[in-house]
């Protein structure tokens, strides 16, 4: 049957490995999930509309925008946030790469590039630089450090493929 | 109150004082499409049907629909399947641009249509939005419609007392606008072959993640002379539109004349696609960029169609 109206959800959720669980609104988002509740900021919010790329998450190895997934969606899923992607004290390759290229200025979209970088690789460890274009398309930077961006991402493919 | 469901325990409270929530929804999951209708029906103006969400929810954030209610389609198995009946491709309303563009039967029966999804806005956007979506939503700056023209493709539409099948030129009516009435939704998209030897191609002008102006053509030709042309050019009005008087004007002709006819049909396309001054170009620079783009779309169709991988 349908049942009946639910006001909030009872989600289940895996964050960076941890088993979460919450009643949350059904109109939360997963930023606000993020953010609000796991104090997970490094998930950024800026253009609400899909566009930008600042909040990228992966659920289930897929890129979304968080600022427009709501959070009962992730129930029963894997999410991974900038948080999750070190190993301990070990920084993932594209960390790596991103600091030794300074594929950073202000940072601000740092986390949501590393993110849709790290669905790309696993994807596919051994992008050309126009796929990686293609794919980042969507992750805009205004400072347009692209070019280290680009860089540090065809660098830590090549670890990725060890 | 949150939890750690390994330890339990809360560290902090949700903090929501300054953050702009989007407003109060609740939540309904049918599991059968008499289901879903019945909730449509019962609940009315105040019930949105969510698929992926990636448009419904922008249009939430902007305050453009007060909605209340989410009847959720996703859990409806059928919706979410792609697959091959009788030479029609059958895409269930929920399969997602991503699947679509990766999907081994619609990049081998329509190649047009896989590469027109490998092209939708980015790829959060394309993991989230469904193809259904995407028609039900008819946003006039879209580029699946288009493609979906040049195949002749329906859509199914089904509600409590059953199902019909509606061509999609029928079921577009105008901008945000389609055949669907209360208690009904959209069950799936059927895609037959093109005609056997027509190649066809997508071209798209973009500036930004939407598309200015989206070209299908599928060309079938021999020694120069076009059999058949099917053309489609979405974005630059109202909604997508199959240019059938023209392909009935090009039939015979030989494709260096297309450009000519093409150039002579201005009128036409300006009445049938009605196009419009927006941020992303004046209704003049639309048309005029129709024209050029469908006159190279009939070449490169011609020549190989296109069989474009992302």
């Amino acid at each position: 049957m349908t049942g009946a109206l639910k006001k909030t959800f009872n989600l289940a959720v895996t964050v960076n490995g941890e088993a979460w669980s919450a009643e949350v609104p059904i109109e939360e988002t997963l930023l606000e999930f993020l953010r609000n509740r796991l104090h997970l900021t490094g998930t950024k919010r800026s253009c609400e509309s899909e566009v930008c790329g600042a909040c990228t998450v992966l659920v289930d190895g897929r890129t979304v925008s968080a600022c427009s997934y709501l959070a009962f969606e992730a129930h029963g899923k894997t999410v991974l946030s900038i948080e999750g992607v070190a190993r301990g004290e070990n920084l993932d390759p594209l960390q790596e790469a991103f600091i030794r290229n300074i594929g950073a200025q202000c940072g601000y979209c740092t986390p949501g590039q590393i993110m849709a970088a790290k669905a790309l690789l696993m994807e596919n460890p051994d992008p050309t630089r126009e796929q990686i274009a293609k794919w980042l398309g969507g992750n805009i930077c205004r400072c347009g450090a692209y070019g280290a961006i680009a860089q540090s991402i065809l660098e830590a493919a090549q670890e990725y493929r060890k | 109150m949150m939890q750690r469901a390994t330890t339990g325990g809360c560290p902090y409270k949700a903090d929501t004082k300054n953050f702009e929530m989007l407003q109060s929804l609740q939540l309904v999951q049918p599991t059968t499409v008499a289901e879903a209708s019945g909730a449509l029906a019962d609940f009315g103006e105040k019930a949105k049907i969510y698929a992926g969400g990636a448009e419904l929810l922008l249009l939430f954030r902007n305050g453009l629909l007060d909605a209340e209610i989410l009847v959720d389609v996703k859990k409806i198995e059928r919706l979410h399947r792609i697959e091959i009946d009788n030479g029609t491709l059958k895409i269930g309303a929920c399969v997602t641009h991503h699947a679509l563009e990766k999907n081994e039967l619609a990049r081998a029966q329509a190649p047009a249509l896989a590469y027109a999804e490998s092209q939708v806005a980015n790829v959060r956007v394309r993991n989230q939005g469904t193809l259904g979506g995407n028609l039900a939503f008819n946003d006039p700056h879209s580029d699946p419609g288009t493609v979906l023209l040049i195949h002749d493709a329906s859509v199914i539409i089904g509600n409590s007392s059953g199902e019909r099948p509606i061509a999609l030129g029928n079921f577009l009516v105008d901008m945000y606008a389609t055949a669907l009435e209360s208690g009904d939704l959209l069950l799936g998209i059927d895609v037959p072959q093109l005609p056997p030897g027509m190649k066809s191609g997508y071209w798209r002008l973009h500036r930004y993640q939407r598309p200015t102006l989206g070209v299908a053509a599928g060309v079938s030709m021999t020694n120069g002379i076009l059999d058949e042309a099917r053309l489609a050019v979405g974005c630059v009005g109202p909604k997508a539109e199959r240019l059938t008087k023209l392909e009935t004007k090009l039939k015979g002709t030989k494709l260096s004349d297309a450009k000519r006819i093409l150039a002579d049909e201005k009128e036409y396309l300006r009445e049938l696609l009605r196009p419009v001054d927006d941020l992303l170009g004046s209704a003049e620079y639309k048309l005029y960029m129709a024209g050029v783009m469908l006159g190279s779309a009939l070449e490169e169709a011609g020549r190989n169609g296109h069989d474009r991988r992302s």
